[in-house]
C-alpha cells in the first residue's frame, strides 16, 4: 500500500472518529468554563465582578465585558468575554435557577453565610462547571422543610421544572418496574413532583382506556409499559407475567375489549385452543391454564359466568376437586365462592 | 364523528377562571379505527400553598356497532395542606396509595398527618371505583385502610399499612403490607414491600431492588413475586384455585456509554408455574442535540418462559427537531412469536408521525400501519390536538 493510500485511510478515519466523536458529545463547539477557581485563587473578591447580588434584584449577575476590563485592560479579541470564556450550560441553570428557585441572595448573604459567597459556593475551589449549589448544600440549614416536605419554601413549581431526581430515585434503568417498589416507601417524596392525581390515575384509574398512550405522539420518550405494537404483544405480555396486567388494570377490562372484537365473551369466537376441556385430566388445558393465572380466567368468566366453572366442579360433579393439596380457607362455606359449589354446607 | 366535532367545539371554546395560578388542558385524539375519538379535559388551581382542586373529565367515542358515547370522571379532587406540610388532605374521587399495598381509585377522603419522632400516619376511606365497561350496578362496597410508617433519612420510610375492602357487606379484601426504602448515601439505596393477603391467606406481592452509581453507571437488582389469584377479590371463585407465583429475578445496568449515549441493559429471568425462560432487552438511545428533541433509540428484546408467551423483537425509533417547534417521529418494531399458532409468524409495525409542540399547543398527526394477530394488515391515521390555558 502505498503512502499515499495509507495518508487517505488515515485522513478518512480521523474524520469519521472526529464526527463520531462529535456525534456521541465527546467534542462540543461550546466555549470553556468561566475560571472561577482561577480568579479566586488570585484574590478576586466574588462581588468585584458579581456587583449588585448584595442588593435586592432580578438579574442574572453575570459580569459584564466592562466588568472584565477592569483588570484585562487589553482584551485579545472584539467579541464579547462571555462568548469565549463563560459556558452556555453555566448561563442555562441560571436562568432556570431565576426561573424556578424563589432565592433572594442579598438575604442569604446578610443571614446564614455572613457575607462568605464559599459557605454554599464551595464548589468553586474544585472547579469551574456546576458552581450551582447541591440541594445537600441548602438542606443544611432548610432542614425542617425537607422534613416536611415543604418544597415550594424553595421550588416555584416542582411539576413544572421537570427536574429528576440526581442520586436516589434516579428515574434510569426499568423505572416502570421499579417505581412501585420506591413508591412504596417514599410515596410522599414522589407527591413533591407528582402533586396531581391525574399523574397516577392516568395509569392506576380504572374508568378511563389507558390516557398515558396517546400523548407519546408529541413525546415519544416518555416511559410508558404500553409501547411500540403492544396491542399485538399483550397476550403474550400478558401469558408471560400472570398478574402483571392486574396491577393497574381491572380484569373486566380485558373482557370488555375483547367482547368489542369479537375475541371473546360472546359465540362469534373463543380464544381457547383445542383441547381446553376434556374428560380426563391428559385433555384438559384449561385447569393448569386457570392456577396459572386466574386473573385471566376472571377477566372474561367473573361474576354470572363462574357458573360455567360449576356446572362441572361443584361438589359430585364429573370435575372433581378444583383446589390444590392442602387447601384451606377461613371463610365459612355458606359464604362466597364457597356456597357456589358446596351448596348447603357440603363437603 | 359529529360527537368528537361538537366536543371539540367545546374543548376550543373552553375559557379560563380567574384563579391563580389555574391550568386547564384539553385533549382531543381521533383515530380511523376504533375508538374513533377521546376528548379529555384536564383542570387544576390552587390558591395559595394551602388548598388545590384538579379534574379530569373524558369522554371517547366508539365505532363498534351498538357502542354510543362513553365518558367518566377520572378525577375530582379536592386537596388541603398545611403550610408547614404537617397535614394533609384530599376528598373526591382518586388514586389512593397505601405503601406496599395496591394502588386504588376510590371515590372517598384520605389524609396524612405527621408526627413528632418522624412518624408518619396515612387514612383512607371510601368506596371503590367500578370501571365504566363493567355491566353491573354498583353494590355500595367501601374500602377503608390506613398506614404508619417513621420516615428515615431523605425519601426513606419503613411502614406497614393496612386496607379492608367489603362488596355488599362480604369480605372482598384484607390485605397487610410493610414496605421500607432507605438511601444509605448518595449512590447507594433500596427498598422493598410485601403484601400478605389476610382473606385469601397467602402473599399476594412482594419485590425488592437495590441499586448503587458509579460515575457513568448504575446497577439495579431486583426480585419480585406476584400470585395472581391473591389480586383478585376473595368472592371469586377463581381464588380457590390456590397459589401459583409468578417470580422474576434481574439486574438492570444503565451505562452513559457517552455524552449523548446511553445504553440499558436489562437482564432478567422469569418464572410462571413451572415455566422459566429468560427476560432480556437491550436499549441505546443517541442524543442528536443537547436537549435530546432529535434522538435515535433501538431495544432488542427477548422474552422467553412458556413457548405459547415467549416471542423475540426488535424496534427502532428516531425524532428529529425542525425548525418552528415541528418534529417528525418514525417508529418501527418486528416481533417473532415462538409459536406461531396461526396468527403470522412475524407482526411488523411501524408508526410515522408529525408533530407541533408549542407552550400552548400539542399537535400530530400519524400513520400507523401494521400486522397483527387480529389483523392481516391494518392502516390506521391518528390526529392529537391538545390546548394549554395557563393563568399565573
Amino acid at each position: 500500500m502505498s503512502r499515499r493510500t495509507l495518508a487517505g485511510v488515515a485522513l478518512v478515519v480521523a474524520v469519521a472518529l472526529a464526527a463520531c466523536a462529535h456525534v456521541l458529545g465527546f467534542t462540543t463547539s461550546e466555549p470553556t468554563a468561566f475560571p472561577h477557581r482561577k480568579h479566586v485563587l488570585s484574590g478576586v473578591a466574588c462581588v468585584s465582578c458579581h456587583v449588585g447580588i448584595e442588593g435586592p434584584s432580578s438579574a442574572l449577575h453575570i459580569p459584564t465585558d466592562e466588568m472584565c476590563i477592569t483588570c484585562h485592560a487589553k482584551p485579545h479579541d472584539t467579541r464579547s468575554c462571555n462568548s469565549c470564556h463563560a459556558s452556555r450550560e453555566t448561563a442555562a441553570e441560571l436562568v432556570e435557577t431565576k426561573d424556578h428557585l424563589r432565592f433572594d441572595h442579598a438575604k442569604h448573604l446578610a443571614g446564614p453565610a455572613k457575607g462568605n459567597c464559599m459557605r454554599c459556593h464551595s464548589a468553586v475551589a474544585e472547579g469551574d462547571r456546576h458552581l450551582r449549589p447541591a440541594m445537600a448544600t441548602c438542606f443544611k440549614c432548610h432542614d425542617k422543610e425537607r422534613d416536611a416536605r415543604t418544597c415550594n419554601t424553595c421550588h416555584r413549581d416542582l411539576a413544572e421544572e421537570n427536574s429528576l431526581p440526581q442520586s436516589h430515585l434516579a428515574h434510569d434503568g426499568d423505572w416502570i418496574r421499579e417505581h412501585g417498589t420506591r413508591a412504596a416507601s417514599s410515596g410522599d417524596l414522589c407527591e413533591t413532583c407528582h402533586s396531581r392525581q391525574t399523574f397516577c390515575a392516568s395509569c392506576h384509574g380504572v374508568t378511563v382506556p389507558v390516557l398515558a398512550g396517546p400523548t407519546r405522539l408529541t413525546n415519544p420518550l416518555s416511559a410508558s409499559p404500553h409501547v411500540g405494537n403492544f396491542g399485538a404483544r399483550h397476550s403474550l405480555e400478558a401469558r408471560a407475567e400472570p398478574g402483571a396486567c392486574t396491577t393497574c388494570h381491572q380484569p373486566e377490562r380485558c373482557a370488555s375489549c375483547h367482547r368489542d372484537r369479537g375475541v371473546a365473551g360472546d359465540t362469534r369466537a373463543s380464544p381457547h385452543p383445542p383441547g381446553w376441556v376434556g374428560l380426563t385430566s391428559s385433555e384438559n388445558l384449561h385447569g393448569r391454564a386457570a392456577r396459572r393465572d386466574p386473573a385471566t380466567c376472571a377477566s372474561c368468566h367473573s361474576g354470572a359466568g363462574e357458573k360455567l366453572c360449576v356446572q362441572c366442579h361443584a361438589v359430585g360433579g364429573v370435575g372433581g376437586n378444583p383446589h390444590p393439596p392442602g387447601w384451606s380457607s377461613r371463610l365459612p362455606r355458606s359464604a362466597l365462592p364457597c356456597r357456589m359449589c358446596h351448596p348447603s354446607g357440603a363437603r | 364523528m359529529t360527537r368528537l366535532a361538537a366536543g371539540l367545539a367545546l374543548l376550543v371554546g373552553a375559557g379560563t377562571a380567574s384563579a391563580d395560578p389555574l391550568r386547564l388542558r384539553g385533549d382531543a385524539l381521533a383515530s380511523a379505527e376504533s375508538p374513533a375519538g377521546l376528548l379529555v379535559l384536564d383542570a387544576a388551581g390552587t390558591t395559595g400553598s394551602a388548598i388545590s382542586a384538579e379534574a379530569l373529565v373524558w369522554m371517547a367515542a366508539q365505532r363498534s356497532p351498538g357502542d354510543d358515547v362513553t365518558g367518566d370522571v377520572l378525577v375530582i379532587a379536592l386537596k388541603a395542606r398545611d403550610p408547614k406540610g404537617r397535614a394533609s388532605g384530599q376528598i373526591g374521587r382518586f388514586v389512593s396509595a397505601l405503601g406496599a399495598l395496591r394502588p386504588l381509585q376510590i371515590d372517598g377522603a384520605g389524609g396524612r398527618v405527621r408526627l413528632p419522632w418522624h412518624f408518619d400516619v396515612e387514612a383512607m376511606a371510601g368506596v371503590p371505583v367500578l370501571a365504566t365497561s363493567v355491566d353491573a350496578s354498583r353494590s355500595w362496597d367501601w374500602v377503608a385502610g390506613g398506614r404508619i410508617a417513621q420516615r428515615i433519612g431523605d425519601g426513606g420510610s419503613i411502614g406497614i399499612a393496612y386496607q379492608q375492602e367489603r362488596d355488599d357487606g362480604r369480605l372482598a379484601r384484607e390485605e397487610v403490607g410493610a414496605d421500607a426504602g432507605i438511601a444509605f448515601d448518595a449512590r447507594h439505596d433500596a427498598g422493598a414491600r410485601v403484601a400478605y393477603d389476610i382473606a385469601g391467606k397467602g402473599l399476594a406481592e412482594a419485590a425488592v431492588t437495590a441499586s448503587a452509581r458509579r460515575g457513568p453507571l448504575r446497577a439495579e437488582i431486583f426480585a419480585s413475586q406476584r400470585s395472581a389469584a391473591h389480586l383478585l377479590p376473595a368472592t371469586s371463585l377463581f381464588t380457590v384455585l390456590g397459589d401459583t407465583p409468578a417470580q422474576r429475578l434481574g439486574t438492570v445496568l444503565t451505562w452513559r456509554a457517552a455524552p449523548r449515549l446511553d445504553v440499558v441493559a436489562d437482564l432478567g429471568a422469569r418464572r410462571a408455574s413451572d415455566d422459566v425462560g429468560e427476560d432480556v432487552a437491550l436499549r441505546t438511545r443517541l442524543r442528536l442535540d443537547p436537549t435530546g428533541r432529535s434522538s435515535l433509540g433501538c431495544e432488542l428484546h427477548r422474552s422467553g418462559g412458556a413457548s405459547d408467551a415467549a416471542w423475540t423483537g426488535v424496534r427502532g425509533s428516531g425524532s428529529l427537531a425542525l425548525p418552528h417547534s415541528f418534529g417528525l417521529l418514525a417508529e418501527v418494531e418486528v416481533v417473532r412469536p415462538d409459536e406461531d399458532r396461526g396468527r403470522g409468524a412475524l407482526w411488523p409495525w411501524m408508526l410515522l408521525a408529525a408533530t407541533r409542540k408549542t407552550a400552548a399547543w400539542d399537535a400530530a398527526i400519524a400513520f400507523e400501519a401494521s400486522a397483527t394477530p387480529e389483523y392481516r394488515h391494518r392502516v390506521d391515521a391518528i390526529l392529537q390536538l391538545s390546548r394549554t390555558w395557563s393563568v399565573r
